[in-house]
């Protein structure tokens, strides 16, 4: 297992270089000039020019890389062309919302969408069954900003029960942290549960069909054994599969959730990166980003030992 | 008490106590009131006013930092820093006397010094100041409090030049943090201005903190616009950013924030109808929507094409996709320059009158149009010009000429209108955009306006018309010597086509009733803006 561990970890490297050689490449390529966007609109094009140069941008492309990649391997993120702030500091700024909005939201979604697709197929084609698959539909139909938008509608401006935006640390309280999380990951999750409830429905489907849980049902063994004990633990691994696919989903979905509540996290700052074309921190982000998958793929991995002992590595 | 505050003071504290406690800082009444939450209209995404002159960075730097002279609402610049000025009977030597007792927010006292560093950093990226740099003889520091600016020629705009609103203005920074290379960001953001910038609270996209500074000496006079007593009555602002207009209109409607700087029209509405919010024309000086288009290619390097498209056009069709139909918002404007200000004119504007689709077509044929591409690119995040965009694709189409209609970000406008290369290769026919009515008031300021040929704003007019006006207004003694030469650059900029004038609209700002003291203006003034 350790083998298996340290194998896998080796094996991000070339997978974090070629990240970071296709990120750089493509914003080399990409349009756009962040020294026209800090110049203003009123600029002359020496200005703007005046501004290029000063940040570098006139340099060619493997010096840029080069300089790039070393500072990198030092674990210099580099500077914003912007803020004059490090790339690492602002991720940092921005780290804990957007954890805190994918726990959240990965706690709900789990929590709701497991008993959900383990009561549809439990009670296949009847009518909870129906809707529970229609909620599901519906889940994956209504983008992200609309469902955000509805719920700030009524929770907040017309009940007034929650806030409308921002993000509160945890420092500062756990209500108040909480407050500001309950819409965006009620928003964010939608599709998630909506997912995850369909893989689990599908694959507990499959498992209540085997012999060895017409057996236990023979023996007399309770229905929510049956369900929770004996077949939820075999019908696990795809739907840990899908979860851990989904993290990919929540940091797309989150770009969106957090510009409809106001939320400082990361998906906002690398939109707010792109637009402006602020090329150290879409580079330090994406590779932050590509990590953090390659981990979750890993973690997913070892989950699959612990769910089904056949599996060695 | 609101339900929000009932749900947290019973839901709250249980998961509070089931969390061990942990504390929310709480606000009396009295401090909240203090606390003046802002909406600004984009994101402080750095905070170099010199170095980066979006207007949003402006706006915040007028906190921090003080001007030598501010123009009131008069437009008419007035003592600010400055104590006293006087100027040799022959117009070279002028020499400032400071206010004494002014401080910086680290302690420091301001001094000549600092003032004349921060007016050669501003002067290498200011139009005016790249004028005055290059008649100066030299700009010196004569004591503590007096500094002398000497040139070779009269510079009668120079009051104007040091008190304007426009970006960049010529805001005081200390003597070490002013030594910055004009072209290069600073690091330390310390002012003299009413607010200090509190560095460690700022989080750029999300928020940007100002705390009243103490040591700051206001002037006596009333406050207006940019000049006068800059008397802050909260002790903290909080600018939040929020990249989505329904958000901030929700966020504003339900208290959480207390002034959203500029509302989309179409959210204007709803905010009008809640008893809580008041809404009002934000900047009466408004902005002047423009497309540009290239003269170094054709087909717009033929002037009577160009004159084709004015003749065609018809500013309402523009100005309904900005506003919509709240006819309070815009009008019409056959010429350059910002209506209801001095400088005003309609002189040669009869061709923006035409609105001739068929004298249009008339025009091209004259000018030998031969079916070549118009490639108009059009920057689809921007909410005033992505419906400017579909206006001319439609305008272009009516008149028979080939549209090639790039549909992109205003990021990748910003960088393929700087192209000098034809179309084809990357360059370009056709851009929006829009100017602040604040930079259309005179020449000074309005570098979309100048026909400088190669060192001109994008499109690179040449015309040397126009310049001999921008020369003759810069040189003229008084203002009906500024409007006739006004009148004649008008004239010369329609009939050679720097660009096309789009209309003339104003936009809404939008604030709790709890809150008093806004006043319309270029920019979000905060002075005497207070909330109970």
């Amino acid at each position: 297992m350790l083998a298996f561990i340290v194998r896998r970890v080796i094996a991000t490297i070339p997978v974090m270089a070629f990240v970071a050689l296709f990120v750089f490449s493509l914003l080399y390529i990409a349009p756009g000039d962040p020294a026209a966007v800090i110049a203003g609109d009123q600029a002359t094009p020496a200005d703007v020019e005046r501004i290029r140069q000063g940040l570098g941008l006139d340099r060619p492309f493997l010096v840029r890389f080069g300089e790039w990649l070393f500072r990198v391997l030092r674990g210099d993120l580099g500077i914003s062309i912007f803020t004059s702030l490090p790339v690492s500091q602002l991720i940092a700024q921005r780290i804990e919302p957007t954890v805190s909005l994918m726990v959240v939201t990965l706690l709900l979604a789990i929590l709701i969408a497991v008993p959900l697709g383990v009561l549809a197929a439990w009670k296949a084609n009847t009518w909870i069954d129906r809707l529970a698959m229609a909620f599901c539909v519906t889940g994956f139909s209504v983008p992200v900003f609309v469902v955000g938008y509805l719920l700030a509608y009524v929770f907040a401006l017309k009940l007034d029960w929650l806030p409308v935006q921002g993000y509160t640390p945890l420092s500062q309280g756990v209500w108040p942290w909480f407050e500001n999380l309950i819409l965006p990951a009620i928003t964010l999750g939608f599709v998630y549960i909506a997912l995850i409830a369909r893989i689990t429905r599908a694959s507990m489907l499959e498992v209540l069909q085997q012999d060895y849980i017409r057996t236990a049902r023979s023996k007399g063994v309770g229905q929510t054994s049956i369900l929770f004990l004996h077949a939820l633990k075999n019908a696990a691994i795809p739907v840990v599969t899908v979860i851990g696919i989904g993290i990919a989903l929540l940091i797309g979905g989150a770009v969106v959730t957090e510009s409809v509540f106001a939320i400082p996290g990361l998906g906002r700052l690398t939109v707010d990166a792109i637009l402006r074309r602020d090329y150290p921190v879409i580079q330090g982000v994406v590779l932050m980003f590509s990590f953090v998958y390659v981990l979750i793929n890993l973690l997913v991995d070892l989950v699959y030992t612990l769910i089904d002992p056949r599996i060695r590595y | 008490m609101d339900r929000r505050t009932f749900i947290k003071s019973t839901g709250g504290a249980a998961l509070l106590a089931a969390s061990g406690g942990l504390a929310t800082p709480a606000l009396s009444q009295g401090a909240s009131n203090k606390v003046l939450r802002f909406v600004p209209q984009s994101n402080l995404a750095n905070f170099d006013p010199i170095w980066g002159t979006q207007y949003v960075v402006r706006n915040a730097a007028a906190l921090v930092w003080d001007t030598l002279y501010g123009v009131d609402d008069k437009l008419v610049p007035q003592r600010q820093m400055v104590e006293k000025e006087e100027v040799s009977a022959d117009g070279l030597v002028w020499t400032f006397k400071l206010r004494a007792g002014m401080k910086f927010h680290d302690g420091e006292p301001v001094r000549a010094k600092d003032a004349v560093q921060s007016l050669k950093r501003w002067a290498a990226r200011d139009p005016m100041g790249l004028m005055i740099t290059a008649i100066q003889n030299e700009l010196v520091a004569v004591d503590d409090l007096t500094f002398r600016w000497a040139l070779k020629k009269p510079y009668p705009k120079m009051l104007l030049a040091l008190g304007k609103n426009n970006s960049p203005c010529s805001f005081i920074m200390p003597e070490r943090i002013a030594q910055t290379d004009p072209f290069k960001q600073i690091t330390e953001y310390i002012g003299s201005g009413p607010m200090k910038f509190k560095k460690e609270e700022w989080v750029p996209g999300a928020k940007a903190v100002f705390e009243r500074f103490a040591d700051y000496k206001p002037r006596d006079e009333a406050a207006s616009w940019l000049a006068g007593g800059k008397k802050m009555l909260v002790d903290r602002i909080e600018w939040i950013i929020m990249p989505d207009p329904a958000t901030a209109s929700a966020a504003l409607q339900n208290g959480e924030v207390d002034w959203w700087e500029n509302p989309i029209s179409d959210l204007v509405p709803v905010l009008k109808s809640n008893r809580n919010i008041m809404v009002d024309i934000g900047d009466p000086l408004g902005n002047i929507g423009a497309f540009r288009m290239n003269h170094l290619h054709p087909p717009f390097n033929k002037v009577k094409i160009r004159r084709a498209i004015l003749a065609a056009m018809n500013q309402e069709d523009y100005m309904r996709g900005i506003v919509g139909d709240d006819n309070n918002l815009w009008k019409p404007i056959p010429g350059f320059f910002t209506p209801g200000t001095p400088l005003y004119t309609e002189a040669g504007g009869e061709i923006l009158k035409m609105k001739s689709i068929d004298a249009g077509k008339k025009l091209l044929a004259e000018g030998g149009y031969a079916g070549e591409p118009v490639t108009c690119v059009v920057a689809q995040d921007q909410p005033n010009l992505k419906p400017m965009g579909e206006v001319t694709a439609d305008l272009l189409k009516k008149l028979g000429m080939n549209v090639d209609f790039v549909a992109t970000d205003w990021g990748t406008v910003g960088a393929r209108r700087a192209q000098k290369t034809p179309p084809g290769q990357g360059g370009w026919n056709m851009f929006h955009t829009w100017h602040a009515g604040a930079d259309c008031l005179n020449p000074a300021p309005y570098t979309a306006i100048r026909g400088n040929g190669e060192k001109a704003w994008f499109g690179w007019p040449d015309s040397p018309e126009v310049e001999k006006q921008v020369s003759a207004w810069f040189d003229a003694k008084d203002l009906t010597e500024e409007k006739a030469t006004i009148a004649l650059l008008n004239k010369a900029a329609l009939e050679d086509v720097i660009f096309a004038p789009t209309g003339f609209f104003l936009s809404y700002t939008a604030w709790r009733k709890n809150v008093t003291g806004i006043t319309k203006g270029p920019l979000p003034f905060f002075w005497g803006v207070a909330k109970s």
